[in-house]
Formats: structure tokens, sequence, C-alpha cells
């Protein structure tokens, strides 16, 4: 179907669309590890990313009919459609922890775990920076990457990894919000700048 | 705010992938990707940039209980209902809840009795009659012991496979009872293909399912059956575990 494999995730999706519940069930299979590892990341706490993880594959079966593998003449890997997913229900999980001020709770779990310029602790969890800079490295654009400075690749890294708001970069970084702000817009257009010239992605 | 902008749309697109555009701005801008397929194409090219960097975060394994509270809100409601016969999904009759199958089998019926020649091959006028039986696949399964356990029939030009067990002692015999995550399945073995599953054996009673085509087309090339013990739901391929084992014939 769609020219892909019978067990190319696409295949698999393009089951769970047609009620397979038995595909479904391999998609569950073959990407809740990778998925869970996100969520934990953003969350910091497992049964809080077993709550989001459960509200993203109920969305996921719910909606595999939506997932194209092309928009506007790109492709789409399922896998990039499924962490969005994810992303976003940890997203909103966040927020809405944000909003019951359960937040300095976080932070403090956010400080102990994720300051990777001085990592302190027990947990051996890689801060976001590093996770940043392996991803660079993997993608072979830690060189054009290289040409900003920390704070921009630091701020990037925490908003991404952690869903960090604008003001709680600032926070956890010690510096304005306007310049986060700044930081993150053009780490963000240095980062398709690299992709693209690496032809990664668009 | 103007939405006309090429690269104010792309910086919020960015900004919402990323998340850091969040409260009444988020929630416009997720309005306005439902509603512009220009705006969903930003969207898309910032999930593939930076999905990129998901790549690297390690993976870790959440507990068993996950999937279950998945699986307990999207199973569809007809196989939740048969909690003892989990049959792989495209066993399962798509779309066809019981109230269908009641409306299909009473309005059947009425056109049935109202002119049975519409329906009947010379084959089912002389079953009726009594003279022989109707073209079916049969097969018998024995246990280790050589004791008939499970009868499997399904009509030749059919789509539904009846399974019925023969007598009360369990299937598994002397060995342990299945456990939770255990079933059995039964599985054809076609003579020059691969092994194919056939659904789950209850533990007892008769079970009635539909097959994703006719037994023609699906058992002409069968002549053994078995059923084996299994620990995922939808194996691919038989484990080494044979509980039944039997022939398949042709009745005709």
């Amino acid at each position: 179907m769609n020219g892909h494999p019978p067990d190319s995730l696409q295949a698999l999706l393009a089951g769970a669309a047609r009620g397979d519940h038995a595909c479904f069930a391999q998609v569950y299979e073959r990407t809740h590890r990778h998925l869970f590892g996100i969520a934990v990341r953003m969350l910091g706490h497992e049964q809080a990313a077993e709550d989001v993880l459960q509200e993203a594959y109920v969305s996921i079966w719910k909606n595999a009919g939506s997932y194209r593998a092309t928009v506007d003449g790109q492709e789409i890997q399922p896998i990039t459609w499924l962490i969005a997913i994810v992303r976003n229900k940890a997203l909103d999980a966040l927020r809405a922890r944000t909003r019951r001020g359960a937040h300095e709770q976080l932070q403090q779990l956010d400080d102990d775990e994720d300051d990777a310029a001085t990592p302190q602790g027990t947990d051996t969890a890689p801060g976001a920076l590093q996770l940043f800079e392996q991803a660079m490295h993997a993608l072979r654009i830690d060189g054009c990457m290289a040409a900003l400075e920390g704070s921009f690749r630091q701020s990037l890294a925490l908003a991404y990894y952690q869903g960090l708001s604008h003001t709680e970069v600032a926070a956890q970084m010690n510096a304005p919000l306007g310049s986060v702000k700044a930081w993150i817009r053009r780490g963000l257009d240095k980062l398709r700048t690299c992709l693209t010239a690496q032809g990664v992605a668009p | 705010m103007r939405y006309t902008d090429t690269r104010l749309l792309d910086a919020l697109a960015s900004a919402y992938v990323l998340g850091t555009l969040a409260g009444g701005a988020r929630r416009r801008f997720e309005r306005l990707q439902r509603d512009r397929a220009d705006v969903r194409a930003h969207v898309a090219q910032w999930e593939q940039r930076l999905g990129q960097l998901a790549l690297s975060v390690p993976a870790r394994q959440p507990s068993a209980e996950l999937w279950r509270a998945i699986a307990a809100r999207t199973r569809p409601v007809g196989a939740r209902k048969t909690s003892s016969s989990r049959w792989p999904a495209w066993l399962r009759p798509a779309g066809f809840g019981l109230g269908g199958l009641a409306a299909g089998v009473i309005a059947a019926s009425a056109l049935f009795l109202s002119a049975p020649g519409l329906f009947l091959s010379s084959d089912q006028l002389a079953m009726r009659s009594g003279e022989r039986l109707p073209q079916s696949y049969v097969g018998v399964l024995n246990d280790a012991q050589g004791q008939g356990r499970l009868l499997v029939s399904s009509l030749r030009h059919g789509k539904t496979l009846t399974l019925k067990v023969l007598g009360t002692a369990p299937l598994t015999g002397p060995a342990p009872a299945l456990a939770a995550d255990e079933r059995l399945v039964l599985w054809a073995l076609p003579a020059d293909g691969a092994p194919f599953a056939m659904g789950t054996v209850a533990a007892s009673g008769t079970q009635v399912s539909t097959l994703p085509d006719t037994s023609e087309k699906l058992l002409s090339k069968v002549s053994r059956l078995v059923v084996t013990r299994e620990r995922t739901a939808t194996p691919s391929a038989p484990s080494a575990d044979v509980v039944l084992s039997g022939s398949c014939a042709k009745l005709w």
C-alpha cells in the first residue's frame, strides 16, 4: 500500500487508520520506548510521561487516517509525525502544570537534573545541552552550528528537550527574557540553515 | 496579527513546533492550521527539522500497564467483549456490530423463507433434503494423547469459521494452564506457503468468526492445522509449543 513494505511504519499506520488494531499494536511496539524517552525528558517524571503517552497513542489511533506521507511535496517520516503528537501532548501537560502552580516543584527537578553547564546531583540523565550537541554531532551539523554562541544553543535545547517556555528558559539561564527570545529565534534560523545545507531536512 | 506574511507565518510555525508559542497565541495558531494548508506546510517543515533533535534522547521502557490502558481505550468494542477469544484484527467483521448482524440475519431469513430457490444451489437443496452434507472444509485436531479436541468447520464458499471444543478437559492437557498473557492460536499450514493464523481458540464451547476471504480461497491448499501456545497477541509464525494438531479435509 502506497508502495511501502507491509511492515513499514507507514503501512502499519495505514492499517491502524483502517481500524486494524493489530497494526496499531505494532506501531506502539516499534515506537513507544523512543517516545516515552522524549516524554520523560520533557516532564521529568515517569507517571506524568505515561499519562501523556496514553493520551498521545489514543490520539494516534483516532487520527491515524490524518497522517500524510507527504505535505506540499515533501516527505514526512511517520516518526516525525508521532514525535510531534507526543511533544504537543507533553507541552499541554507542562502548561497545565504551570497553571496549577505546581511549577516550583518542577523547576526544582529541572534545576537538579538538567543544568548541563554544571551537572550536579545523582541523576545521570544527560542534560538538555548535551542531548542537543549529540544530535548535532549525529546529524553532522555540529561544525555548522558551532558558529552559534553557547547560550543560543542552550536556550534552544532547554525549550526543545524540556519544553520550557521563554520565561522559564530565562529564569533557568538567569538571562533577560528579551535576550532569550532573540537567542532562540537565531538558534532556529541557524538550525534550519545547517539542516538544509546538510540535506537532512527542508 | 497579519497572517499573510510568509516570514511571520514561518516564525510562528517554528515557535509553535518548539513549544514556545503559548497561551492564546498557540490556540489561535492551531485554528489557523485547521483552515490553511500553507500554514500546515510550514508546521510540517518545522516538525521535520526539530524532529531530528529528538533522535539523541535515550529510549526508556514504560510500565506494561501503559499498553493495557491504551489497548482498553482503543481496542474495538467487539473484540473487547469477547475477552476469551481475541481474534486478530483481520478476522474481525469490520464495522459489523451485533445489531447489524441480527438485522442481517432477520432480513436474510425473511427473504429465505419467501423465496428459497434464490439462495439454494443444487448442492444446498440436496443437503436440505438430507441426501448429503454441504461442501465444507473440516478439520479435527487431536491432543498429544490422540483425543479429538477441536472441530474446525467452514462452508466451502462461505466466510464463516466455526470452532467447537470437544470434551471438558483443559486443551493444554497436563501442561500448566494458560498464563494471563498466553493464548491458543489456530494455524493453517498450507502445502506451499507460510503458516497463517486463523484466530485464537477459546477454552470451551463453540466460537463463530468471520474469515477475511472464502474458505475456498484460504484453505484449498491447507491439509494440516495446528493449535499452538503463543505469548504475543499477533504472532507472525507458530511457536514450537504445539498443543493440538490434525488434518484439514474437503468434505465433497
